[in-house]
């Protein structure tokens, strides 16, 4: 115990002593975080609105006639016990007739004349959030198909093909982009550090010449990387916030509000946690790149 | 306490910094290590304090053996030795209390214990008065004193010091001298490299002579 309180108030008096450098190693890692962090946000919005979009994917299973309520009821029984199913609703011929008269809008008096009843009769049919997705349609519509009582069905294929290879695409960036800018801030914030011990290269010089082991001589300025990332982590968490609260959320805001969005949201509290966690690692392994060329007994 | 066998060092492949050497320094004996400009008078020191690894031989420094010691083993046996070097090598953003306490520190001395005996070694060489200051405060002979005192802080039993007075004048030259002669009375083992053949006129202890990497005179006055 008593050593780790040295080498916490050594690694605290070097970032003292250097105030600098260290500011330097702090911005680095905050600037590197800040657009990680950015990044993070616009894929997680995205992702929300991606999910939010998919609320939509449902199959219609149309009636020749509209079913005898008994009939309806085994319907709808049996279709609620898929476990692709989230819920089924029944749209009569009147309601469908209404929803379409509300959907024409000022040209509804195109449907006077019409009977109230003339659409088909259908089931709607809402996925859960797992199966919104092109083999869980697929799943329910090959068990709707060996149900005889419906004449056709309707699932928008095409539209969820484009869907799945937009979300496809959305990943692979993600992942790409976050991948290299994660690399680039660890190439970054590692030279950076590498010039705060290159200032400090005599001292490494005297602790190997007096008898410091290779683990006590690094483990301070392990810390101090670990702790300059960890502040640069907290910056970088600050900013974004100030930034996403004054600008960020109104510009997004009203690019994915338009695409029918509820809320933009800041990064979720595990995420907060996740980007200072990344600071504290990228300092600690930045110094231990470092160290490596510096430290030779 | 110190045994050299067969040593050699090539930095290149054609071309050795130290050849064939192979000595003995018994506990307690003071030995100057001398000879013109690229003897290898650096390099054997190098060797002797593990900052470089022998090409070939076998150096034993109180029964063991350094050339097959880890990183670790290393550092443990430095803390039994000082060294002091020409450019002193002292840590500049460091006060002078600081820089004698290192090794301690490295030793995980208590504090109290740190203070009595960085003090008493500061008045050792006179300069307990500069206890706060720092390195570039001091005058030259003043620096390598706190770069000695650091060696002494750990009571080695091997002091090694690389040409100590090479960047001072005669009378800091004396002071030093003294300090060596001081430390040695009290029973450590010093090896002094030097080409400076007036330190040696007025300090005269046994010599051991370089030339081209090998050992080519040993006299005991």
């Amino acid at each position: 115990m008593r050593r780790v309180i040295y080498f916490l108030l050594r690694a605290l008096r070097n970032m003292r002593q250097s105030p600098f450098l260290c500011s330097a190693a702090i911005s680095t890692v905050t600037v590197a975080l800040v657009i990680l962090a950015f990044f993070a946000l616009i894929v997680i919005n995205v992702q929300q609105l991606t999910r939010h979009w998919s609320r939509d994917v449902q199959v219609v299973a149309y009636f020749d006639h509209p079913p005898a309520s008994p009939v309806l009821d085994r319907q709808l029984s049996r279709i609620r016990q898929y476990p692709e199913v989230e819920s089924v609703a029944y749209i009569s011929p009147r309601q469908a007739f209404k929803r379409f008269q509300v959907r024409l809008g000022d040209d509804a008096d195109l449907l006077q004349g019409m009977a109230n009843d003339f659409l088909p009769a259908a089931l709607e049919v809402r996925l859960t959030e797992k199966y919104r997705n092109s083999a869980g349609v697929q799943r329910v519509v090959e068990r709707l198909r060996r149900n005889k009582s419906f004449a056709d069905l309707r699932y928008g294929q095409e539209w969820l093909e484009r869907f799945e290879a937009f979300l496809g695409l959305l990943r692979t960036a993600g992942l790409v982009l976050g991948g290299f800018l994660l690399f680039a801030a660890l190439f970054i914030v590692s030279n950076t550090i590498k010039l705060t011990l290159y200032a400090r290269r005599e001292e490494l010089e005297v602790m190997a010449l007096v008898g410091g082991t290779p683990a006590f001589i690094k483990a301070p300025f392990l810390l101090e990387g670990a702790l300059q990332g960890a502040l640069g982590g907290l910056f970088a968490l600050l900013t974004s916030f100030l930034f996403f609260s004054m600008v960020l959320k109104e510009d997004l805001g009203r690019l994915l509000l338009a695409s029918g969005l509820g809320k933009i949201s800041f990064l979720p509290p595990h995420w907060q946690i996740l980007i200072v966690l990344l600071g504290c690692l990228l300092g600690l392994f930045g110094s231990l790149f470092s160290l490596r060329k510096f430290v030779r007994i | 306490m110190i045994q050299v066998y067969n040593l050699n060092k090539s930095y290149q492949k054609d071309s050795s910094a130290v050849r064939d050497l192979t000595l003995k320094v018994a506990k307690g004996e003071f030995v100057y290590i001398t000879g013109p400009s690229g003897a290898g008078k650096s390099t054997l020191l190098k060797l002797l304090f593990a900052a470089e690894k022998p090409s070939r031989g076998q150096i034993l420094i109180n029964g063991q053996n350094l050339t097959r010691m880890n990183g670790k083993k290393i550092a443990l046996m430095r803390r039994r030795l000082g060294v002091v070097f020409q450019d002193f090598k002292l840590i500049n953003s460091r006060s002078v209390f600081e820089n004698v306490a290192f090794p301690l520190e490295i030793q995980g001395k208590k504090r109290y214990e740190v203070s009595n005996k960085v003090y008493q070694v500061l008045k050792l060489v006179g300069l307990e008065h500069k206890i706060k200051r720092y390195p570039l405060e001091l005058s030259g002979g003043e620096q390598q004193r706190i770069a000695i005192a650091r060696a002494l802080v750990i009571d080695p039993l091997v002091l090694i010091a690389d040409e100590p007075t090479g960047n001072l004048d005669p009378d800091n030259t004396c002071e030093v001298m003294e300090l060596f002669k001081g430390a040695n009375a009290r029973g450590t083992t010093v090896l002094l490299a030097t080409h400076d053949r007036d330190i040696i006129r007025r300090f005269p202890r046994r010599v051991l002579t370089l030339d081209q990497g090998r050992l080519v005179r040993d006299l005991t006055p």
